[in-house]
C-alpha cells in the first residue's frame, strides 16, 4: 500500500506499479510514527521548512551571542544608518572589514547622511568581545559571534543599519526573534491544551457539557478580536513589569486562539463517534480512554497538526497586530511586533526602508510553519497512506 | 427538526444577551470613564473643566451609576431600537455608524468574493496537481499573503501608489466625492478605490482558504467512491467536480457563517491604515475614548452578526450532515 | 561629537537672531517701557509700520528654498523665516470709506436675500492690514482633522471672535470683537467697548445684552456652570459683569485685577469667545446669542418645554441639549461672530464652514473679510493618514497634526505636492518635560528624593538634551530646562535657560553622592537608603501625542544609567495617566509645557496651581486654588515663595507682573519641579505645510497657546492667488 513516491491519485495504475515487495514488508511491520516519518521525508519543502524553523529556534537560544551590541544602546549620531556593506578582501587578502562612517544631518533635506571613509577600515572578527550577558541563561560571558576588532566605541558594525535612536537593527532583530518565537510557542501550547481538552470534552460527552462549552466558544468568537484584546490588555495592571506583561499578552492571545482548535476537535469527535471502528472498539470492551487515545485521536491527529501549525503563525501575527495597536509588548521589550511598529510610518518607507527588515523573518517563519504543517499533515493522514 | 431549530434559535438569543453583557464589560474594563477621557483631551488642547463640572457631566450622562444600572438602561434603550448617543460625536450612535456600516459590509463582501474567486480554483488545482510546481507556486503566493502583516502591506502599497502612480492616499473616495451625495459617479469612484483595500484584506484569508480546500479535496479524492467513479468511466473533470469538490466544500459550511463578521473584524486594522471610512477606525477611537454606547453598539452589532453566522453555519451543517441532526437530540 | 555640538550651537545662535529680528524690538519695549492699556478713546497707538508695508511681499521661500541656501547652514534655519503677520489698524483716519464684498454675497444682495454690505458691517469695523497685499475673494481652504474631539483645529482659526487679541508678536494686545477697552487706574474696573452695529451671522444685532445673557444665564446658571471660574475671581473674590449701555460692558472687581485684560485677550474661559467654548465645557466665552439660545434655556422657555425638546433630540437633560445647541461646531443654526460659520457639523465626516456674511472686519481697502469662501475639513481616520494627505498636497494650509519626524518627507515632496514647508518654532521651553510630583507618597523613599532640589538638579544634568534634540526634533529644537524663549518679556535672560540643563554626568554623580545616594549595586545603580535594593524611578508617558514621549523617556532612562539612576518607563493611556496625577500617584510624568511660557494665562505646566490639571502635585494645586481649605500645603519654602509671587501678580500692573514672572522663572530654574528637555521648537503645530497658491502667508508665524496658532496670522486675510 505505501508507494514511496507521493501519490498522484488521479492515476491508479501508478499505484500498482510502484509497490515493491521488500518495501511492502518493511511497511507492514513499521509503526504509525515510522510511516509518518517516511512519508514526511518525501515532502521536501516540509523538511526544508523544518530545518529553517530549527535555525530560527537556534537564534532564539543564542540570540545574545549573535547580537553584537546592546540592543537598547542608543546614540543620536548613529541615527538611521543604512545597512553597511561588508568588504571581504583587503589588498587581495581575505580580511572582512567595514569602513568607518562619518555622519551629519543634511541641513536642506533634513536627512542624516553618512560618508564611508575608505581610509579607515575596521576589521570584523569572530568571537569578539561586547556587552555582558549569560549564555543559555547560565554562563556569564561577553563573547559574541561577530564583532569589530579593536574599534573605538563610537565606531560600530551596522549589518542591518540602525533605527531612529541609533540602535543596531541586527542586534535588535536577534533579541526580537527570541521574544516573538517564544510567545508563539507558548501561546500555541496553551491554546492546544485548552482546545483539545475543552473540544474533546464537548465532543465526547455532549449534552449540557457540550452546550456549555459550545456557548463559551461561540461567545468568545462572536466578540470581535480587537475590542477583546483591547479590553483585556487594558485590564492588565500597569504596575506589571515587562516579563509579566509578556506572559499576560501570551495568555490573552491564546485565550482567544483556542476556540478554533476547540471547534475542530469537537467536530471530529462528533463525526468519529458514529464511525464503525469506534463502535467496534466499544463492543470489544475497550475503555473510554483507550478508545479516545488509541482510536480516535490518531484518526484526527492530522487535523490537529494542521490546525496547530496554522495557529502558530496566527499567534505571531497576533503579536505584531497587538503591537501595531499599541497594546502588545512595549519598549524596552523588543519583539518583531515592536520593531514593525517602529517601521509602520511613511518616513520609514521613504527614508529608512531597512527598518522594514523585521518583516522578513516574520514572513519566512510563517511560511516555514505552514509548509512544515503541510508536510506533517500529509504524513499523518491515515487515508493518504 | 423543528425542535432542534427552535432550540438553536433560543441558544442564539442567550448568546446574544451574553455578548451584550460582555461587550459592556469590555468597554468598562479600562480604568476611568468618558469624562476622564474628556478632561484629558481638554488638557491636551489647553483647557480644562473643574471637578464639580466633571461631576455634573457624569450625572448628565449617567456615568455615576453602578455598572449594572447603566447596562440595564442601555439594554432598555436598545430594545426600543435606540442605540443611544455617542458621547464623543454628540450624535445618535445609529447615525455615526450608519453609512460606515454599509461601507464596511461592501468592502468586506468584496474582499470575501475576491478571496473565494482566487482561492477555490487554486485550492482545487493544488489538490488535483498535488506537489506539482503550480501547487508549490500558488501555495507560496497564498502563504506570502498570510505572512505579511496586513497593516504593513497596506501602508507599503499605499505609499508605492502615491510615490510612483500618483494615486490617492487612502480612503474610499477621491476628494471631490467625499462630500458629494450618493450618485452613480460616486459609486464608480468608490469602485475605483476598492482594489487596494480588497486586495490587502482578501490576501490574508486566501492562504487559509487554499489550504482548507486543498486538504479537504485531497481527503475526498482518496475515498473509494472516487475510484469507483473513475472505474465507471466518468471523465476526470466529472469525477473531481461532481462529488469530491462538493463534498470538500461541506466543511466550509462550518466557517461560512463566520466569514463576514471575521472579515469585518479583520478590516479594523486595515481600515485604520488605509484610512477607510468604515466602522473599524470609529470602533478603535471609541474604545480609546471610552465612548461606551458607540463602542458597545459596534461590538454588539459585530457579535450579533457572528451569532447569526454561526446559526446559519449550524443549520447548513445539519442539512448537509444528517448525523449531526440526530445526535443533537 | 565635536561636529555635532558646533552645529547645534550655531543653530541656536541662528534661531536667536531670527527670533529677535522679528519680535525682540517690540518685546524689549514691552518689557521695559510701561505699557499702559489704550485709553478709551481710540489712540493712534499703531506702530504705524505694519510688517507688510515695510517688507513688501515677504520673502517667502517658494519652490525650492533649499537649492539657494548656503550649504553650511544649520538644519532648519532655511525653513524658519522672519516673524511677521497682519496688523489691526487702530488709526481712525485710515478707516476705508467704502466697502466691497465677496461675489457670492454680492449675488445674494442683488437677489434681495441679504442687506447691502455697508448695512451688514458695524459703523467701526475692524480694519486689518493684510500681510503682503489685498487679496482676492474665493476658494476653499482644505484641511485635515481627526474627528469631533479635534474642535481646537477650527476653534483657533475662528479666534477673531475673542473680545481682545494679541498681535503677531504675541506681546501686545489689540482690539478684536471689542473695538476698545479700558482698565481703570485702580485696576478694579475693566470696560469693553463693543462695535456699534455689529451683527450676528443671522443679521440680528450684537449688543451688551448678549454679554449679560451669558453672564446671568450661562455663567450664572448653576446647572450649566456649577462653580465660579477662577477667571472671574480675584484673590478668590468674585467680580461682576454689568451693562452700561447697548455697546458698553464693564467688569468690576473688589480688588485690583490688572491681569484681567490679558485674560480677555488670552485663550481663556472669559476671553475665549464663542470659538473656545468646547474647551471650556461649553460654558465659557463671555457672550452668547441671547435671541437664539433663549428658546433652549429653562429660564426663558420653561423647564418642561426644554426638557421635552431635549428628550425629542435624544439628549438626557435640557442642560445637555443646551450645551449642544451652544456649540457652533455641532449646531449649524447657532448665530456666531467668527469669520466663518458652520455649514456641516463637526461630528460628520466633513466639517464645512462658510463665510459669515456679517463678519465685522475689512481690509485696508474696505473689502469685507474673510477672503476665502469656505473651510473644508476632511476626517482623517488616523494621524499617519492625515500626514500622508499633507505630503500628497491635499491640504492648503495645515499646521496641526503634522509630524516633525516626517520633515524630510515633507521637504522631499514639496515640488510634487505643490506646497512649501515652513517651521514656526514655539516660545515654550520644553515640548517634553519631566513633571516631578511633589505630592507623591506611595513610596516614602522615592517621595523623599523627588522633593529634594539637588536630586532633581542631578536628574536634569544627567539628561543629554543634544541627543534628544538631534534624534527626535531633528536638531530643530533648543535644549534647556523649560524656561520660556528669551525673546519673551517673562524670560529672566537666556543664561537661565541652560541652568542645570547642560549634560554633565560627573557633576550629577557628585551631587547624588553628596546628598547620600552614594551606595551602588553590582550594576552601578544607586541603592535606596532604606535598604530595599536599588532606587528605581517610574517614568509615566502617554502615547500618540504630538511628540513621542515614550521614546524620549526610554532614551533618558538609558542616559541615566551613567549617573546610576534606574528607571522604568510606563506608557499609559492618557486619561489613566491624568487620573494618576490627580491621585498623586505618578512619580514623574512626561508632558509638554506649552502655554506656560505665558505663565499668568496658563500656569499649570510651570507651577502647581491649577487643580484642573497638575502633574507637579495635585494636592498643592488643590491647596492653592482653595485658598488653603483643601489639599496640602507645600513644605518646600522655594515653592511657597513662587506660589506667593504668582498669586500677588494679578493685582500688579504689567511691568511689575513681568518682573514677578522673571523672578518666578528664576526660582523655577533653580528648583526644577518640572525638568525641561528640548523645546522652543516647531514640534507642536509648527510644521506648516502651505500650498504655493496661497497668499499673505507669513514666513514665520507666532506659535503659542495665547496666540491661538495660527490665528495671529489672521486666517481671514489668507487668500488664493490662483
Amino acid at each position: 500500500m505505501a508507494q514511496s513516491v507521493p501519490a498522484i491519485p488521479t492515476d491508479p495504475d501508478h499505484l500498482v506499479e510502484d509497490i515493491a515487495t521488500d518495501a511492502e514488508e518493511r511497511v507492514s511491520v513499521a509503526t504509525q510514527w515510522q510511516l509518518m516519518w517516511w512519508r514526511f521525508k518525501q515532502h521536501r519543502l516540509g523538511v526544508f521548512s523544518g530545518v529553517v524553523i530549527v535555525i530560527f529556534y537556534l537564534v532564539v537560544v543564542f540570540a545574545d551571542l549573535l547580537a553584537y551590541v546592546d540592543p537598547a544602546q542608543s546614540e543620536a549620531l548613529r541615527s538611521l544608518i543604512a545597512p553597511q556593506p561588508i568588504h571581504w578582501f583587503d589588498n587581495g587578502q581575505f580580511r572582512p572589514h567595514v569602513y568607518a562612517l562619518a555622519g551629519k544631518r543634511d541641513p536642506l533635506t533634513f536627512k542624516r547622511v553618512y560618508e564611508p571613509d575608505p581610509e579607515r577600515k575596521i576589521p570584523i572578527t569572530l568571537f569578539a568581545r561586547g556587552f555582558e550577558y549569560k549564555l543559555l541563561g547560565m554562563v556569564p560571558t561577553d563573547v559574541h559571534l561577530i564583532g569589530l576588532a579593536g574599534a573605538p566605541p563610537e565606531e560600530g558594525l551596522y549589518l542591518l543599519g540602525t533605527d531612529l535612536q541609533g540602535r543596531d537593527m541586527w542586534s535588535r532583530l536577534m533579541l526580537g526573534t527570541r521574544t516573538s518565537l517564544t510567545i508563539g510557542l507558548l501561546g500555541v501550547a496553551i491554546s492546544l491544551f485548552l482546545g483539545v481538552l475543552l473540544g474533546g470534552l464537548s465532543g465526547l460527552y455532549g449534552g449540557w457539557v457540550d452546550t456549555l462549552i459550545q456557548r463559551i466558544i461561540e461567545i468568545t468568537r462572536s466578540i470581535p478580536t480587537i475590542p477583546l484584546w483591547m479590553g483585556l490588555a487594558a485590564a492588565v495592571p500597569n504596575s506589571w513589569n515587562v516579563t509579566q506583561i509578556y506572559f499576560s499578552i501570551t495568555i490573552i492571545i491564546s485565550l482567544i486562539g483556542w476556540t478554533e482548535l476547540g471547534r475542530v476537535v469537537r467536530g471530529r469527535f462528533l463525526s468519529l463517534r458514529e464511525e464503525d471502528f469506534v463502535l467496534a472498539a466499544e463492543l470489544a470492551g475497550a475503555s473510554q480512554w483507550r478508545i479516545i487515545f488509541r482510536h480516535m485521536v490518531p484518526s484526527f491527529l492530522s487535523h490537529i497538526i494542521a490546525a496547530t501549525t496554522l495557529a502558530l503563525p496566527a499567534m505571531i501575527i497576533s503579536e505584531t497586530a497587538l503591537s501595531f495597536l499599541g497594546l502588545g509588548l512595549r519598549p524596552p521589550a523588543v519583539s518583531w511586533g515592536v520593531l514593525l511598529q517602529d517601521a509602520q510610518n511613511v518616513q520609514s518607507l521613504a527614508i529608512s526602508p531597512w527598518l522594514l527588515a523585521a518583516a522578513i523573518p516574520v514572513i519566512i517563519i510563517i511560511l516555514a510553519f505552514n509548509f512544515l504543517g503541510d508536510g506533517l499533515r500529509d504524513a499523518a493522514d491515515p487515508y493518504g497512506v | 427538526m423543528l425542535a432542534y431549530f427552535t432550540r438553536r434559535l433560543l441558544l442564539a438569543l442567550v448568546t446574544t444577551i451574553a455578548i451584550s453583557a460582555l461587550s459592556f464589560v469590555i468597554i468598562q474594563l479600562p480604568p476611568g470613564d468618558y469624562i476622564d477621557q474628556y478632561i484629558a483631551q481638554l488638557s491636551a488642547s489647553g483647557s480644562a473643566i473643574s471637578r464639580e463640572e466633571a461631576e455634573a457631566l457624569r450625572e448628565q450622562y449617567g456615568l455615576n451609576q453602578p455598572i449594572w444600572v447603566q447596562y440595564g438602561l442601555w439594554m432598555g434603550k436598545i430594545m426600543r431600537g435606540d442605540f443611544g448617543i455617542s458621547l464623543e460625536w454628540q450624535r445618535p450612535v445609529s447615525e455615526v455608524i450608519g453609512e460606515r456600516l454599509w461601507l464596511t459590509i461592501v468592502v468586506s463582501l468584496a474582499a470575501i468574493m475576491f478571496t473565494w474567486m482566487v482561492a477555490l480554483p487554486i485550492g482545487i488545482y493544488s489538490a488535483v496537481r498535488q506537489y506539482s510546481p503550480g501547487d508549490y507556486l500558488f501555495t507560496l503566493i497564498g502563504f506570502v499573503g498570510i505572512a505579511i502583516p496586513n497593516f504593513m502591506l497596506g501602508l507599503i502599497l499605499m505609499y508605492i501608489g502615491f510615490r510612483f502612480f500618483n494615486s490617492n492616499v487612502g480612503g474610499l473616495f477621491s476628494a471631490d466625492f467625499e462630500t458629494a451625495p450618493w450618485s452613480a459617479a460616486k459609486v464608480w469612484d468608490m469602485v475605483k478605490h476598492l482594489p487596494l483595500p480588497v486586495f490587502v484584506l482578501g490576501l490574508g484569508g486566501m492562504a487559509q482558504l487554499i489550504r482548507i480546500m486543498r486538504a479537504n479535496l485531497l481527503d475526498e479524492l482518496r475515498k473509494p467512491y472516487v475510484v469507483t467513479a473513475r472505474a465507471k468511466g466518468l471523465t476526470e473533470t466529472q469525477a473531481i467536480l461532481k462529488y469530491p469538490v462538493r463534498a470538500a466544500l461541506n466543511p466550509f459550511a462550518s466557517t461560512v457563517g463566520y466569514l463576514l463578521p471575521y472579515t469585518v473584524s479583520g478590516s479594523i486594522i486595515v481600515s485604520l491604515v488605509l484610512g477607510l471610512p468604515t466602522v473599524g477606525p470609529v470602533l478603535l477611537k471609541s474604545l480609546v475614548a471610552q465612548d461606551m454606547f458607540l463602542a458597545g453598539s459596534i461590538i454588539l452589532l459585530l457579535g450579533v452578526l457572528t451569532v447569526i453566522g454561526t446559526l446559519i453555519s449550524d443549520l447548513l451543517l445539519m442539512w448537509i450532515e444528517p448525523r449531526i441532526r440526530f445526535q443533537a437530540h | 561629537m565635536a561636529r555635532k555640538t558646533r552645529s547645534s550651537r550655531l543653530s541656536r545662535r541662528e534661531f536667536l537672531k531670527l527670533s529677535t529680528f522679528g519680535g525682540l524690538g517690540l518685546i524689549a519695549a514691552a518689557c521695559t517701557a510701561p505699557q499702559t492699556p489704550a485709553p478709551a478713546t481710540v489712540a493712534p497707538k499703531t506702530e504705524a509700520k505694519p510688517a507688510a508695508t515695510t517688507a513688501p511681499a515677504a520673502p517667502v521661500p517658494t519652490s525650492a528654498p533649499a537649492a539657494k541656501a548656503p550649504a553650511a547652514q544649520s538644519p532648519g534655519s532655511n525653513l524658519v523665516g522672519k516673524l511677521e503677520g497682519p496688523q489691526v489698524i487702530r488709526d481712525a483716519s485710515k478707516m476705508p470709506a467704502t466697502f466691497k464684498e465677496a461675489p457670492m454675497l454680492a449675488d445674494k444682495v442683488k437677489a434681495g436675500q441679504l442687506p447691502a454690505v455697508k448695512d451688514r458691517l458695524p459703523s467701526e469695523p475692524m480694519v486689518v492690514q493684510p500681510l503682503s497685499e489685498v487679496g482676492k475673494y474665493g476658494g476653499t481652504w482644505r484641511r485635515g482633522f481627526t474627528g469631533p474631539a479635534d474642535a481646537e483645529n477650527v476653534n483657533r482659526i475662528l479666534s477673531a471672535d475673542k473680545p481682545l487679541f494679541w498681535d503677531f508678536t504675541g506681546n501686545e494686545i489689540r482690539p478684536s470683537l471689542a473695538r476698545d477697552w479700558k482698565v481703570s487706574d485702580d485696576g478694579k474696573t475693566i470696560t469693553l467697548y463693543l462695535r456699534k452695529g455689529a451683527k450676528w451671522s443671522d443679521g440680528k444685532p450684537f449688543t451688551a445684552d448678549d454679554w449679560m445673557f451669558w453672564y446671568e444665564d450661562i455663567y450664572g446658571d448653576k446647572e450649566i456652570t456649577p462653580t465660579p471660574h477662577p477667571d472671574m475671581l480675584v484673590n478668590g473674590k468674585p467680580g461682576v459683569m454689568k451693562k452700561v449701555d447697548d455697546y458698553t460692558v464693564v467688569f468690576e472687581f473688589p480688588e485690583a485685577n490688572y491681569l484681567f485684560e490679558d485674560l480677555l485677550a488670552g485663550s481663556t474661559f472669559i476671553g475665549g469667545g464663542q470659538s473656545t467654548r468646547q474647551s471650556t465645557g461649553n460654558a465659557g466665552g463671555g457672550y452668547a446669542p441671547a435671541h437664539y439660545l433663549k428658546q433652549f434655556h429653562a429660564k426663558y422657555a420653561g423647564k418642561d418645554k426644554v426638557d421635552a425638546q431635549a428628550k425629542e433630540a435624544k439628549f438626557d437633560s435640557w442642560v445637555a441639549y443646551f450645551k449642544n445647541r451652544i456649540d457652533y461646531g455641532l449646531n449649524p443654526d447657532l448665530p456666531t461672530m467668527g469669520p466663518w460659520k458652520t455649514a456641516q457639523a463637526r461630528n460628520t465626516p466633513t466639517f464645512v464652514l462658510e463665510r459669515n456674511p456679517y463678519f465685522w472686519a475689512v481690509d485696508t481697502e474696505g473689502n469685507q473679510l474673510p477672503y476665502i469662501d469656505k473651510l473644508q475639513l476632511t476626517l482623517a481616520e488616523n494621524l499617519e493618514n492625515l500626514n500622508l494627505k499633507a505630503i500628497a498636497g491635499e491640504y492648503d494650509w495645515q499646521e496641526r497634526h503634522t509630524d516633525m519626524q516626517k520633515l524630510p518627507v515633507f521637504i522631499e515632496n514639496q515640488q510634487k505636492g505643490g506646497y512649501t514647508v515652513r517651521l514656526d518654532p514655539a516660545l515654550n521651553g520644553s515640548d517634553s518635560t519631566l513633571h516631578v510630583s511633589q505630592t507623591y507618597e506611595a513610596d516614602p523613599e522615592i517621595a523623599k528624593w523627588l522633593r529634594k532640589k539637588e536630586f532633581r538638579q542631578a536628574l536634569s544634568m544627567g539628561i543629554n538634551r543634544d541627543q534628544l534634540n538631534e534624534t527626535f526634533w531633528l536638531g530643530t529644537g533648543k535644549p534647556g530646562n523649560g524656561l520660556p524663549d528669551p525673546s519673551m518679556p517673562f524670560s529672566p535672560g537666556a543664561e537661565w535657560n541652560d541652568k542645570y540643563a547642560k549634560y554633565d554626568a560627573a557633576a550629577a554623580n557628585a551631587l547624588l553622592d553628596k546628598i547620600g545616594l552614594d551606595k551602588k549595586d553590582g550594576e552601578g545603580f544607586r541603592l535606596r537608603t532604606d535598604g530595599k535594593g536599588k532606587l528605581t524611578l517610574e517614568l509615566i508617558t502617554v502615547g500618540a501625542q504630538f511628540v513621542p514621549y515614550t521614546k524620549h523617556a526610554e532614551m533618558i532612562r538609558e542616559q541615566w544609567r551613567k549617573i546610576g539612576i534606574d528607571a522604568v518607563v510606563k506608557e499609559l493611556e492618557r486619561s489613566l495617566a491624568f487620573q494618576r496625577s490627580k491621585n498623586n500617584e505618578n512619580q514623574i510624568m512626561f508632558w509638554a509645557n506649552d502655554g506656560s511660557e505665558f505663565i499668568y494665562l496658563f500656569p499649570r505646566h510651570a507651577l502647581p496651581v491649577d487643580p484642573a490639571e497638575c502633574h507637579m502635585g495635585q494636592a498643592i494645586a488643590d491647596w492653592y486654588a482653595s485658598g488653603g481649605k483643601q489639599g496640602k500645603e507645600p513644605q518646600d519654602a522655594d515653592l511657597k515663595q513662587a506660589l506667593q509671587l504668582f498669586s500677588s501678580a494679578g493685582g500688579k500692573k504689567r511691568e511689575e507682573r513681568v518682573k514677578i514672572a522673571q523672578d518666578i522663572w528664576k526660582i523655577y530654574a533653580e528648583n526644577l519641579w518640572s525638568i525641561g528637555t528640548v523645546g522652543r521648537s516647531p514640534a507642536f503645530m509648527g510644521v506648516r505645510i502651505v500650498k504655493n497658491t496661497m497668499g499673505n502667508v507669513p514666513a514665520r508665524q507666532l506659535n503659542a497657546q495665547h496666540g491661538r496658532t495660527p490665528n495671529a496670522s489672521h486666517p481671514e486675510t489668507l487668500y488664493f492667488k490662483s
